[in-house]
């Protein structure tokens, strides 16, 4: 049958790194070392696998600056076939709306040069944003039905795929028409992890990149004064948690040195 | 007078509590800051449902009855929310961060082509001076939500485009008391039938698992993940059973089916504020956190130091749960 299959991914500053931030209190994204998004290697493994269950084609897309390439390659490392970067100073400062409705452009643009789209795949949510808007917004912008939280892909066919979705308090299976959005919240797509050899040859796949003239965005609906919401003010959350760690090698020592500070603390479990 | 919307999401036998605090909350706002609370429910023969948004508090609801294909087609939610709202013009609308509401909230805004807020944990109203226009804004919905997976803090506002949209955590606001002397009034939209967008999206199944444990009452609860394997829950149980306490689960730990789904904490379980919650084996993923940060103490077992279950745990016991949870059973069984 042979798919073509566009994956969103983002690179996020690393998860595992505290943020930082700028005198002036917003974040300072170029201090902060980039990786993958966790949620969108799971979106590129659901397309790998469906890419050796029937075949085709697997297109890479991310919106970011030039120098997140680096993270980037991981999704080429992975499998990923190809890959369009959408890099323009004018993008910096755009919201959900205007990210998703650059990104739905750039699809458009992918979607008439191959002739023929089945999914666009994403992850369901971005460490760094944490909202799961991109994927319902971008179905929205190209007028094709899009499913979030999605656990598995069930079945897949030339017009068609089968999904079960996560929903309150259990889960929902949905038959949906493609070309469809499709945000993958599976945790049984366990990300591979890519070879010395693999690495190796995602430097030799392509990589396009394009500015939005390219791909015809509007530069008035993108950007800082293209985007609707505003942030007022950023501050590190408070934890108000005691945050006491014991850690001993010998478990005896371990467990009453947990229980003297519970005592000492006046708490009783019971 | 200015309108604040909320989206009414139904749950099995009436208005989800998540929607009926967001009603409380636009309540409160409104009486403070002078708006008229609505709010729209959308499914299928929904006048009864009506009624009680009434007596939580709204002052309107639009009921939009799309046949009994409405109450799953969330492409029919879409467009009925975003036909409503047109015409209607709300100053704010707000969505419970629900599954559901972070899917229809997105949906809308592109719809409307506004903006959105995820996530908020706080949505207060208040003035804005606008950097870029030197223009004040008056009565603005300030979204108070975290981001990066929850180690910081944002305040945003949309203040150029109606309506200003959020999405709000559940469990935040408190349901509001109920006041059935309470009038108000309620308006029937003829829009559609849900038919016409089953074409794209079909609804085959729909699973709902019933609930028979109730975490959200339990004073105690002893919580597995995936580290904790089908031995670990013995110890878990025995654990609990100690304690008088009750015996939750991560999603890893009732994916792999060592554990039934009524006992999973967490975005897509249950959110539950017990005395003491104990995490065994649980790495601290934020979609579980959301379900027990709000716990009064947070005790968590992990063999990993990294973990970050440690950043949201008052007392941390870095150690392999096998060799500690007998252990602390045995002395607290000792000390009773
Ligand atoms: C849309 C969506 C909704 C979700 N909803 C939920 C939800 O409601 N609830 C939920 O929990 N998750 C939810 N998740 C999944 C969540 O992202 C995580 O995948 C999940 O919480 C991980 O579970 P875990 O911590 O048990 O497993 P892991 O992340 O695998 O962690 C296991 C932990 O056990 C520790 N461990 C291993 N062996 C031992 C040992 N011998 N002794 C001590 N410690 C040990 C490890 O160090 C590790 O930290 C959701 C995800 C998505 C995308
Ligand atoms: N700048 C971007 N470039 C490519 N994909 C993105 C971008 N932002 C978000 N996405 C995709 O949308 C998903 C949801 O992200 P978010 O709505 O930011 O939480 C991510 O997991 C990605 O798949």
């Amino acid at each position: 049958m042979g798919l073509n299959i566009v994956v969103l991914v983002k690179p996020v500053p690393d998860p595992k790194e505290p943020p930082r931030f700028k005198p002036d209190g917003t974040l300072d994204r170029l201090a902060m070392k980039l990786a993958l998004n966790p949620y969108d290697k799971y979106a590129v493994e659901a397309a790998l696998q469906l890419k050796e269950a029937v075949g085709g084609t697997i297109l890479g897309v991310s919106m970011a600056p030039p120098h997140a390439l680096d993270a980037l390659r991981e999704a080429l490392a992975m499998g990923v076939d190809e890959f369009v970067l959408l890099a323009d100073k004018r993008l910096a400062g755009s919201d959900t709306l205007a990210t998703s409705y650059a990104l739905s452009m750039v699809v458009r643009k992918v979607w008439s040069n191959l002739g023929k789209l089945d999914l666009v795949l994403c992850g369901v949510e971005s460490s760094d944003s944490n909202t799961a808007h991109i994927g319902p917004q971008i179905a929205e912008w190209l007028g094709i039905p899009g499913v979030s939280y999605v656990d598995k892909i069930l079945e897949v066919s030339a017009e068609a795929v089968k999904v079960k979705k996560i929903i309150e308090g259990g889960s929902m299976t949905l038959l949906v028409k493609t070309p469809a959005v499709l945000s993958i919240a599976g945790t049984t797509y366990v990300p591979r992890i890519p070879t010395l050899r693999d690495v190796l040859s995602a430097r030799r796949k392509s990589v396009t990149t394009w500015n939005i003239d390219e791909v015809g965005i509007d530069p008035a609906r993108v950007g800082l004064l293209g985007s609707p919401t505003r942030v007022v003010r950023m501050w590190a959350a408070e934890v108000k948690r005691k945050g006491k760690v014991i850690s001993d090698q010998d478990p005896d020592r371990l467990v009453d040195e947990f229980l003297e500070e519970l005592r000492k603390d006046g708490i009783s479990l019971r | 007078m200015d309108k604040i919307f909320v989206y009414a999401e139904a749950a099995e036998e009436g208005v989800a509590d998540c929607s009926l605090e967001l009603v409380g909350r636009a309540r409160a706002l409104a009486d403070q800051h002078g708006f008229v609370v609505g709010s729209i429910l959308i499914g299928h023969e929904l006048r009864n449902w009506a009624t009680e948004l009434i007596h939580y508090g709204a002052d309107e609801v639009h009921i939009v009855d799309g046949g009994p294909a409405s109450t799953t087609n969330m492409l029919f939610h879409a467009k009925a929310v975003a036909e409503v709202v047109k015409a209607e013009a709300p100053e704010i609308l707000l969505f419970p961060a629900t599954i559901t509401g972070r899917d229809l909230a997105p949906r809308v805004a592109v719809r409307l082509g506004t903006g959105v807020t995820a996530d908020c944990t706080s949505v207060e109203i208040g003035t804005y001076d606008d950097p870029l226009t030197g223009k004040r804004y008056e009565k603005i919905l300030y979204q108070i939500r975290p981001t990066f997976g929850g180690t910081v803090m944002a305040a945003i506002v949309t203040p150029y485009h109606r309506p200003q949209i959020a999405t709000v955590r559940p469990g935040i606001y408190p349901v509001p008391s109920k006041d059935e002397t309470r009038t108000g009034q309620i308006k029937e939209w003829p829009i559609g039938r849900a038919e016409e967008e089953k074409s794209c999206i079909e609804v085959l199944e729909v699973k709902r698992e019933k609930r028979k444990v109730d975490l959200k009452s339990a004073r105690i609860i002893v919580s597995g993940g995936r580290g904790a394997k089908p031995e670990g829950f013995k110890l878990i149980k025995e654990l609990a059973e100690v304690l008088g306490g009750e015996v939750g689960a991560s999603r890893a730990a009732v994916d792999a089916g060592w554990m039934p789904y009524d006992h999973q904490v967490g975005l897509s379980g249950q959110t539950v504020k017990p005395d003491v919650y104990i995490a065994v084996g649980i790495s601290g993923a934020i979609q579980h956190v959301v379900g027990m940060k709000d716990s009064k103490l947070i005790i968590a077992i992990n063999n990993d130091p990294e973990a970050p279950i440690f950043k949201v745990a008052d007392y941390g016991l870095v150690g392999d749960l096998f060799v500690v949870l007998p252990k602390l059973i045995e002395r607290l069984k000792r000390t009773c």
